[in-house]
This record gives structure tokens, C-alpha cells and sequence, in this order.
């Protein structure tokens, strides 16, 4: 049972120098329960997916203009600004990727949370006050009671990152946003919040959506995986299915920039990060055939890659990719990747 | 926190030094003895007992530490100029006038430059926004001289709504005259306020954890009066140091243009008189409200912003 | 008047990463930095108008008031002289022949104005000058050396700011100038020592920031001796922060100035100054205004000019301060 379904999504800014489409025609749908990764390096369009769901773009420039958000069989994109403030923190929430901005450091973690609760439900401070207790248990905080009235700038980066996900989860949202999480922490937190999120998510039987620009945080943890660039989803596949068989050139690539930590030792030692050459297009001005073509290795002059633009087509029953050149219908030998 | 108080309050002590050495100078270096240049008559044996009281007679550097133990047990001396009163008299007459105007202005300026600077920033580049900021430039730029002569002129003399000058005797008595000088010495905090705020919170608006605050569900006047207004005042806070110190030495200026009794208009009248000791105890007293005014201000900054707390 | 606004208006940015050849100890190319500045300062209107008012202000100050020496340029030569008596012509009124009409000696406003001008501005921009000098020199010491003495320094600085700003400026006057009249260089040093608190703090935060730098660390560890670092890697990337400067200190003189000179504590007429010409406005005021606002204006102008000039220039050299879109 779909808890999110999202439908064409189109979002445009409109700035001085033109129109920028960051978001082109996304369309995906989440179960409850589930992981979706969504991966794409800076400027793909993910995490203005992730607002645009919420409702949070910034309205002067940007506008939803197009497709669908349902929720529960409501369009999110279709309700007031006050209807959606009863949605946010309460059955959706969202967790952003730098913990000491994201937190007021004027307030004390304490009433961060609380106020979250007391905006949505109908209790008591004393009652909340104990609700944020609990949760600061929950997410793993240390001498919960006594750091509530602390703070932001007294806690570590993962801390603070825990705190935000307490604060996510005050109202018990069914579906929680988390958009590059562990990018601003150390490595080894990485991994610590990274579990704590997938043990939280299966506790509270929550959806979540993953949104990240590094491959190896959604391998272990998403269901599904969807891969964005320039505006649009390029692959879409079950996790197993996309690392085990990934179709699209740019996939194929990032998990090639992924450093080999297994292999054969010499490979490790001076096997190079493979970087993809080249930079994403202009979304002012999008190319009207394939956005990836100017940097992918299997395009070619007289194929159709820069005439016509590649349509999301299903290579295999739950594998959905979005070019001419997927890696099962390529014949032949691969070409190196240009340096 | 407590030692962070005593130690600023510990450095005070050599400013006042310093303040009581610089008009100490000046007395020397411009008179001597003012008794003998005045052109009124003063009979020498009074003359005499003058220059004993003001130990004008001794080497200098005893007359400086005279003064000096002077100031330290508030005995600020007789006034020079006018026979009949001490310093002490004259601060007491003009020095709550000035506070009055002083407190006025500074409220001018709060209640209408913040307020001002909070809306224009929730309505960016609208027409409220644009005559906002259009206003508070204009009360930025203009010497307060210049708006002082033009409201005496435009307001009081054309319409005759109010009195060019004067003020009301008691502290607590309040009249139409308070208006104009009070609005006068505001209007530049006002406009520094206006502007500050606005661009404070125009940046505040920016930042992470209000995107945070509104990706919880919070109702937009939470988000606006908490998160957003509490972390743009900070700013404002800090100025009010500086714009305090504008505000005191600005009373000299508009006490002499609407004429009001307040020590602003004594000291000038005093530096032409050549009334030193008046001028000293002036100088001195600034200087403390100056300090007094810093240090209130570096308190209430370490309330709101709560990371300064530790680091102290 | 000196405000504390500066402080933080004037970013304490890290400085643009060197270009990439440099040898220890050789000053830095900044051209493209420069370059890069002044492009986007003339993308700025507000500053750019400002700056041409300002430079048209200084001309007209500069110029006007030798005009009347030229022969055959003006039929009537005597009416632009700003020293000339003439009172048939007293508080005339705006006309061709006087544009800002006259005093109440008849003196073309006009020619008085610039004069005036050329002093107060003149008083503007060498109070700010040594301020700056000042402020570099105690600033720079304090944070370059650091430790104790920086600790001393700053205190000390601290203290002084509790010295009221407009007593202190008039003391230091009369101390200058027992005569009792004042003189431009009084006026000069007086409003300098009044002010220069700001400068030393800003200077002193920036070298502080830059030391911390790693090619200053580089240039160390190649042996260059202290006065090379700071005068070829560290005072050159306070360059920008010190034009920002100027335009930000320049208003407070002038007005400081003009105060003074206002309630006769200052340039007195009849040498002419802003604040000079203001005073003896003050007394026909209620009848012919003009004599009291045109200087005032002139100051309000120069106020108005120099700080957006000051916003323009820090935009355009820390592009970080800008709004995103």
C-alpha cells in the first residue's frame, strides 16, 4: 500500500536569468515501511524533490508546476499553506544534512522538541517535556533527562544529528524525509546514524526516503533505488538489482568512483577513483535530447543520443532506465572511459 | 560572569583617570587661573579663598590628586562660573532632564525603528518595504542639527502645535514639549534600527534552522516571532552600545538647539565660559553613564545568545 | 559620530587563496582579484550613482570656488567669489546670478558652499587618513604579536571607548587651540583621536584572521623576517577591508565636524565650513531657511554617497554577504 506515490513532478524556478527546471518529470511511488534511495551528485534535483514534497520551497522563485504529491490519496501539492503546516513534523517529517545549522542555537534542544509536539498534539508541557525525554532515549543520548535543557553548541555533530531525528520522530510521522544526513559527519558516525535510522524506521514501521549523492549509503539500507540527474530519474531498480546489474552509464559510473576497499591488493593501491569528466548541463536550458550525453562514453555521432531525448523504459520487469546505451543491450567492448 | 563584571568595572577606573587628566590639561593649558582673567569683579579676599578652594595655588600634580580624591567621594566642587551653586547642584538640575530626554529618544527609537525594520522585512521590496528603508535612509544621513532646526520650523512655528523650546520641570511630568527634541535625538537610532533589524532578519530568514522550524509544522507566527525575531535582535542588542553612547553625547546638540536646562546645554555653555570644574564633572559623568551603558549591554547580550555564555 | 557599526559591517573574511606561483616572501598578484571586484561593483547602481555624486561633489568643491579668478569664463566675475561682502545683495534669494542664493553678508552661497566643502571634506579625509593610520599601526602590532601585549592593547582600547565621543572631541580642542579659535588641524587631530578605537579593532581582527593563514605560515617557516610578512603577505589583504573603510569613517568625521562647528565649538565664519555656514544660518533661519539647508544638505549628500559607496565596495569584495537568489 503506497503511502507516497509522486506523479510528474515538475519544479521550476524562475529567476532573472531564466527559468532553471531542477525537478522534470519525477514519478515514483514508496510502500509503507520501505527505504528509497535517491542518489544524484549536487545540483541533480533531489533535494528539491524532497522540498517540493514538503511544501517547503522557497515560493518567490520557485513553483510547482506540475504533476502530483499524494499522500495518503491527498495532493499535498493541492493544499493550503495551513493544511500542509498539519502535515509537516506530524506525518512528515524531514531531517537536513548539517545538524549544527539545522538546530536554533538560541534554544535549548528541549524546547526544539517540544514545541514540535505541542504544535500537533493536544497535551501538556509536562507531558511533552517527558515525550522529548523519551525520545532523546530512543535516538541513543546519553543522560536524556538532564541534556534536554542543554544547548545546541554542547553537543557533537552526531549528537546533534540524533536530536534532529528525536525532533522527526516527536509525532510519529509515517514518512520521514532524511536529505543527505550523514554528509556534514565523521565516516564512522556515518554508520552509527545510518543504523539508528533503519532501526528506527522498522520499530516504528515508517517509509523513508533516503536522499544521498553517495553510493555506499544506500546499499546497505534502501529497498529501492532511484538514480537522478539533471532534473530526471535515469534508473530506478530494487537495491540488490541496481548495484548487482546497473544499466545506466552514469550508475555504472558512480559505483566505479566508489574506492575499492576488497580486491586484489596491488588494484587497490593503484586502481584510480575513475572521476566522470565534465559537468551537469545548464537546467536554465536543458539539452533536448539525452542530459547525460556530453559526458557518457557510449554516446556516439550518429546515434540517437543527442537528437532524441530517452524515454524511462523497463529493461527488466522492475528496472527502469532512461537511455539509449543500458549495459545489457551494448554489444561489443565497452570503450574506456575518457580521462 | 561575575568576574567578567568586576574586571569591567575594575577598567573604568583608569578611563575616569584618563577623562579627568584630558580636562585637566585643558583647564591648565587655556587659564591657569580663570579667576584672575574673568572680567568680573571679584574681591581678593573671596578671590583668595577660591584659589585655596581650588588649590590653585599648589603645584599641579597635587591639584590633580586633590581632584581625583574629589571625584572618588562625588565632590565635584563649586561651579566657576556661577558663584552660588556647586557642580553637584547643577547635576542634580540638568542631569535627569537629560536622562529624560535621553530615555525618550532611545524609546522613539525602539518602538518605532524595530518595528519598522520587522515589517519591512516580512513584505521584502514592497512598496511599505521600499518607503521603509527610503525613510530610515533619510534619518541616517541628516545631521540631527539639521532635523532638529526643520521640526522646530515646519512643526512648531508654522503649525504652532507645539513650543519651540523649553521642558517640563519634574521628572515624571510629561507635556507637548518632549516631542520634538526627544524625536530629534531618536530619529538617527531609529533609522540605524530600522535598518539593521530589516537586514537581520532578512538574513535570519535564510538560515538553516528556520527552514528546520517550518519543516515541523509550525505555525508561521511561531516561526517569525521565536526563531526568526529572537536571533535578528541580536544584532540589534550589539548596537545599542554605540547607538547609547549617540544618544548621550547627541543631547548636547539638541539641548542647545530647543534650550533645555539638561547638561548637555551647561557643558557647552560652560566650555565658553571657560567653567572648568563644570566641565570636568560633565565629562566624568558621561563617561560613567557611557561605561554603566556598555557594561548593561554586554549582559543582556550574554543572556540571548547563550554560546557566549561558555566561552566566557 | 563614531559608531560601532562598522565593526560589523566590515567583514572579516578570509582573503582569496594566493595565485598559484608565488615565492615565499614575494608580494601577492591579486590583479584578478582586483579585477573581479571592480566588475562587480559596477553591477551595483546604487554604488556606482553614489560614487558619481560623490566625485561630481568633490569637483564641485574643488573647482568652484577658483572660478571667479578666471577671466572672461563668468560676466560677473565678483558674484563667485565666496569672500565677497556685498550686502545689497544680502539673503537674495535663488537666482541665475545665485543659484544657492546668499548669506546674510551677501556671499554667494554658491562659491561658499564649495568652499566650505573643500574644508569639511578636506577635514573628512585627513581625519579618516590618520585614523586609519593609527588603526593599522596599533592594530596590526597588537594582532601580529599577539599574546600578552595584544591582551594589554585591547583592554586598554577597550577602556577608552567609554570616553564620550563629542566632549572629548571639544576638550581636545580647547587644548589644541586655547586662543580659542579653531583651526583645521585642530579640528583634524581632535576628531582623529576621538575615533580611531573603531580602525584599531577592525585592523587588529583582520591580522589576527590572516596569521592564522597558511601561506603566512609558509613565508615563516621559509625564514621571512616579521616586518616582510606583515608588510608583503598581511597588510596587502587588508587593503580592501581599508577602502572599505574610508568610506565608512568619512561620514562620522564630517558630521563630527559639522557639530562642532555648528555650536561654535569648531571652525567659526567666517572661514567656511559645512558646519560654519550651518551656524550662521542658524540665526536668520526662520526667514531664509536656504542658509541652514544647503550645507546640511550638502553633508546629508555626502553621508548618503560615502556609506552606499562603502556597501557597494564590500559587496563587490566579499560576494558572500550577497542575498542568493
Amino acid at each position: 500500500m503506497a503511502v507516497l506515490e509522486v506523479n510528474d513532478l515538475k519544479t521550476h524556478f524562475f529567476t532573472r536569468e531564466g527559468v532553471v527546471q531542477a525537478v522534470d518529470g519525477i514519478s515514483f511511488s514508496l510502500e509503507k515501511g520501505k527505504t528509497l534511495g535517491i542518489v544524484g551528485e549536487s545540483g541533480c534535483g533531489k533535494s528539491v524533490t524532497a522540498l517540493s514534497i514538503m511544501g517547503l520551497i522557497p515560493k518567490p522563485p520557485a513553483r510547482i508546476v506540475g504533476g502530483e504529491v499524494l499522500f495518503d490519496g491527498k495532493d499535498l501539492t493541492k493544499l493550503s499553506e495551513g493544511e500542509m503546516q498539519h502535515i509537516r513534523g506530524n506525518e512528515v517529517a524531514m531531517i537536513f544534512q548539517d545538524p549544527m545549522t539545522s538546530l536554533n542555537p538560541t534554544l535549548k534542544i528541549g524546547t526544539q522538541i517540544t514545541e514540535t509536539i505541542l504544535a500537533h498534539r493536544d497535551v501538556s508541557k509536562q507531558e511533552a517535556r517527558k515525550r522529548a525525554v523519551d525520545l532523546l532515549k530512543e535516538v541513543g543520548i546519553p543522560r536524556a533527562a538532564e541534556r534536554l535543557d542543554d544547548y545546541p553548541h554542547r553537543f557533537s555533530g552526531g549528537m546533534r544529528q540524533r536530536v534532529m531525528i528525536a525532533i522527526a520522530l516527536s509525532c510519529g510521522p509515517r514518512l520521514l524525509i532524511a536529505d543527505e544526513p550523514t554528509t556534514a559527519l565523521d565516516v564512522t558516525i556515518q554508520a552509527q546514524i545510518l543504523d539508528l535510522l533503519d532501526a528506527l524506521r522498522q520499530e516504528h514501521d515508517m517509509a523513508m526516503i533516503l536522499i544521498t549523492h553517495d553510493m555506499g549509503v544506500v546499499a546497505e539500507t534502501a529497498d529501492d533505488v532511484m538514480i537522478m540527474y539533471a532534473g530526471q530519474i535515469v534508473e530506478q531498480a530494487s537495491g540488490y538489482e541496481l548495484f548487482d546489474n546497473p544499466e545506466h552509464p552514469y550508475t555504472e559510473a558512480l559505483l566505479g568512483a566508489l574506492p575499492q576497499l576488497e580486491g586484489d591488493e596491488r588494484e587497490i593501491r593503484e586502481g584510480r577513483l575513475i572521476a566522470i569528466p565534465g559537468r551537469p548541463p545548464d537546467l536554465v536550458d536543458p539539452p533536448e535530447a539525452c542530459r547525460f550525453a556530453a559526458r557518457c562514453p557510449y554516446a556516439d555521432y550518429d546515434d540517437t543520443c543527442s537528437t532524441v531525448e530517452p524515454q524511462l523504459r523497463e529493461v527488466r520487469p522492475g528496472h527502469w532506465v532512461r537511455t539509449a546505451h543500458p549495459a545489457s543491450e551494448r554489444s561489443g567492448e565497452r570503450e574506456t572511459v575518457n580521462a | 560572569m561575575a568576574t567578567f563584571i568586576i574586571r569591567r568595572i575594575i577598567w573604568t577606573i583608569p578611563v575616569v583617570l584618563l577623562v579627568i587628566f584630558m580636562t585637566f590639561v585643558m583647564m591648565k593649558q587655556i587659564g591657569g587661573n580663570p579667576f584672575r582673567k574673568t572680567e568680573r569683579n571679584v574681591p581678593p579676599a573671596i578671590q583668595a579663598n577660591l584659589e585655596r578652594k581650588f588649590n590653585l595655588d599648589k603645584p599641579w600634580y597635587q591639584q590633580y590628586a586633590y581632584y581625583v580624591k574629589d571625584v572618588a567621594t562625588f565632590d565635584l566642587g563649586p561651579s566657576m562660573s556661577q558663584r552660588t551653586r556647586t557642580v553637584n547642584d547643577i547635576i542634580k538640575d540638568g542631569f535627569p532632564k537629560s536622562l529624560k530626554l535621553g530615555i525618550l529618544a532611545f524609546l522613539w527609537a525602539v518602538v518605532l525603528g524595530i518595528p519598522l525594520g520587522v515589517l519591512a522585512a516580512l513584505k521584502p521590496n514592497s512598496i511599505f518595504d521600499y518607503f521603509a528603508m527610503f525613510f530610515s535612509t533619510i534619518g541616517f544621513a541628516l545631521p540631527s542639527f539639521f532635523v532638529a532646526t526643520l521640526l522646530i520650523y515646519y512643526v512648531a512655528l508654522k503649525s504652532g502645535l507645539v513650543p519651540t523650546n523649553g521642558w517640563p520641570q519634574g521628572f515624571f511630568q510629561f507635556d507637548n514639549r518632549i516631542i520634538l527634541p526627544s524625536f530629534a535625538l531618536g530619529l538617527f537610532p531609529m533609522a540605524y534600527f530600522a535598518r539593521l533589524v530589516r537586514g537581520s532578519m532578512l538574513e535570519t530568514m535564510q538560515q538553516d534552522y528556520v527552514r528546520t522550524a517550518r519543516a515541523k509544522g509550525l505555525p508561521h507566527k511561531r516561526v517569525i516571532g521565536l526563531h526568526v525575531l529572537r536571533n535578528s535582535l541580536i544584532p540589534a542588542v550589539t548596537a545599542t552600545a554605540p547607538l547609547l553612547g549617540l544618544i548621550i553625547t547627541g543631547t548636547f546638540i539638541i539641548e542647545i538647539i530647543f534650550s533645555i536646562p539638561g547638561i548637555g546645554r551647561y557643558f557647552i555653555n560652560s566650555v565658553f565660559n571657560r567653567d572648568f570644574s563644570v566641565v570636568m564633572g560633565i565629562t566624568v559623568l558621561t563617561s560613567l553613564i557611557i561605561i554603566i551603558a556598555n557594561l548593561f549591554v554586554d549582559i543582556m547580550y550574554g543572556f540571548l545568545d547563550p554560546r557566549t555564555r561558555d566561552v566566557r | 559620530m563614531a559608531v560601532d557599526r562598522r565593526e560589523a559591517a566590515i567583514p572579516v573574511a578570509a582573503p582569496p587563496a594566493p595565485t598559484t606561483e608565488h615565492a615565499a616572501g614575494a608580494a601577492i598578484r591579486q590583479s584578478s582579484l582586483w579585477q573581479d571586484a571592480w566588475r562587480r561593483f559596477l553591477q551595483n547602481k546604487g554604488a556606482v550613482v553614489s560614487a558619481i555624486i560623490f566625485i561630481i561633489m568633490c569637483l564641485y568643491c574643488l573647482l568652484i570656488p577658483g572660478f571667479w579668478k578666471i577671466p572672461g569664463i563668468w560676466t560677473s566675475l565678483k558674484d563667485y567669489d565666496p569672500n565677497a561682502v556685498d550686502f545689497t545683495q544680502s539673503y537674495a534669494g535663488f537666482s541665475l546670478d545665485h543659484p544657492f542664493s546668499t548669506d546674510k553678508f551677501g556671499r554667494d552661497l554658491f562659491a561658499r558652499v564649495a568652499q566650505g566643502g573643500q574644508i569639511s571634506i578636506a577635514i573628512g579625509f585627513a581625519a579618516t587618513f590618520m585614523i586609519l593610520v593609527i588603526g593599522i599601526l596599533y592594530g596590526s602590532i597588537s594582532g601580529f604579536v599577539g599574546g600578552k601585549l595584544d591582551n594589554g592593547m585591547m583592554r586598554f582600547l577597550d577602556a577608552l571607548y567609554g570616553l564620550p565621543y563629542l566632549p572629548f572631541a571639544i576638550i581636545t580642542t580647547q587644548i589644541l587651540s586655547p586662543s580659542g579659535s579653531v583651526s583645521v588641524w585642530t579640528m583634524v587631530v581632535a576628531l582623529t583621536i576621538a575615533s580611531w578605537f573603531t580602525a584599531a579593532r577592525v585592523v587588529r581582527g583582520q591580522v589576527i584572521t590572516l596569521k592564522e593563514n597558511d601561506y603566512v605560515r609558509a613565508a615563516k617557516a621559509v625564514g621571512a623576517r616579521w616586518y616582510r610578512v606583515l608588510a608583503r603577505h598581511i597588510l596587502p589583504n587588508t587593503l580592501g577591508i581599508l577602502v572599505i573603510a574610508i568610506f565608512l569613517e568619512l561620514p562620522g568625521v564630517v558630521l563630527g565636524e559639522a557639530f562642532l562647528s555648528f555650536i561654535g565649538l569648531g571652525i567659526n565664519p567666517p572661514t567656511a565650513s559645512w558646519g560654519s555656514i550651518a551656524q550662521d544660518g542658524r540665526e536668520a533661519f526662520r526667514l531664509h531657511p536656504e542658509v541652514l539647508f544647503i550645507p546640511c544638505l550638502a553633508i546629508a549628500t555626502l553621508v548618503l554617497c560615502a556609506n552606499f559607496i562603502a556597501d557597494g565596495l564590500r559587496d563587490a569584495l566579499d560576494p558572500r554577504t550577497r542575498e542568493t537568489g
